[in-house]
């Protein structure tokens, strides 16, 4: 090999804000939230700003933890930090209740069981700590 | 107030349970593989057979290491035909004492010593050299010191740092600083 192999990362935390805050500890609980804007959409994951009008959201709703699949990316070979270590896809994910798409992912266990329009469900960890990854995946509704 | 942390310190979802989650926790990574120019290669490849090679300029016989393909003050080319040998033994012209601040994957525990070597043969410093068995507070300019070898030499073609375990007095009168001060980069 021409070269040498290095590894560049650090770690670091964020405040997340009272909005997303809130959506992370719903998740904590196993519950997803939204944000509900003043025309009444609801915007998953919560944003703290309606992003049509730059106002601020009203309030966070409860969504279903189902929904569809809108588009997706399979990732065949996962790589070191991603969240399975089998192939899996990248998906957005319509939540019944949204009316914007969450970015997460599907273990469905081949490419061929995924198509968009498919019906998943979040499977969630038994252990929570209040971030994203507190859902391990969606899977192909009936397969939680 | 408790909020006087840096948020790098501040809890957690899971660190708080009972708490609303005001922190999350990220990660940025990348691998990647940096490739090394034809005279790092040859440099690396010397250090496999536990060989120093530096060029000595056609013009003015500066005699330079590692390898660098020209000379900055002749500004002429240096080539595989103009590459020498020089010593695994040198003298330390210059060093830094280093107290290893424990951040995310920091390897290092103790105070260490990194030092600039000028090697028998050769008129440039090699710098960043680690330094063994001797104590911090005893390293000085002046004092000559000889390469410890690793026994697996796997690693070579990184550098020195993957052949050379660390370099350690020889054992040999110090020298007197006058005599490479026209040396010290
Ligand atoms: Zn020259």
């Amino acid at each position: 090999m021409a070269g040498n192999e290095w590894t560049l990362e650090f770690p670091y935390r964020r405040s997340v804000g009272p909005i997303v805050g809130e959506f992370l500890t719903a998740l904590r609980k196993g519950e997803l939230k939204g944000a509900r804007t003043a025309s009444g959409r609801v915007i998953v994951p919560a944003l703290e700003y309606d992003p049509e009008t730059g106002e601020p959201v009203e309030e966070l709703v409860a969504v279903a933890d189902h929904g569809t699949v809108t588009s997706f990316a399979w990732i065949a070979e996962p790589k070191r930090h991603q969240p399975l270590d089998r192939p899996f896809a990248f998906a957005h994910i319509r939540l019944e209740g949204a009316d914007t798409d969450l970015f997460h992912l599907v273990d469905a266990g081949s490419e061929e069981a995924m198509s968009i329009g498919m019906a998943v469900e979040a499977s969630w960890r038994d252990e929570r700590d209040g971030s994203i990854t507190d859902i391990a995946a969606f899977v192909p509704t009936g397969d939680a | 107030m408790a909020d006087d942390k840096p948020p790098q310190d501040k809890p957690t979802g899971a660190e708080e349970p009972d708490k609303p989650v005001r922190f999350m926790r990220q990660m940025v990574s990348l691998d990647y593989i940096a490739h090394q120019s034809p005279l790092a290669r040859r440099y690396g490849a010397a250090l496999a057979e536990k060989r120093v090679v530096g060029q000595r300029c056609p013009k003015c016989s500066l005699v330079y290491v590692p390898l660098r393909g020209f000379c900055p003050l002749c500004v002429v080319e240096m080539t595989e035909n103009d590459e020498v040998d020089v010593s695994d033994h040198g003298t330390i012209t210059t060093f830094t004492i280093i107290t290893p601040i424990q951040y995310y994957g920091q390897q290092e525990r103790e105070d260490y010593t990194l030092a600039s070597i000028l090697l028998d043969g050769a008129d440039q410093t090699i710098g960043q050299q680690r330094l063994g068995s001797i104590d911090n507070s005893e390293v000085r300019p002046g004092i000559r010191v000889k390469a410890v070898w690793k026994d697996d030499l796997s690693g070579a073609e990184s550098g020195t740092g993957g052949a050379i375990e660390h370099w350690e007095p020889s054992g040999e009168p110090d020298v007197d600083p006058a005599e490479f001060e026209e040396h010290v980069s």
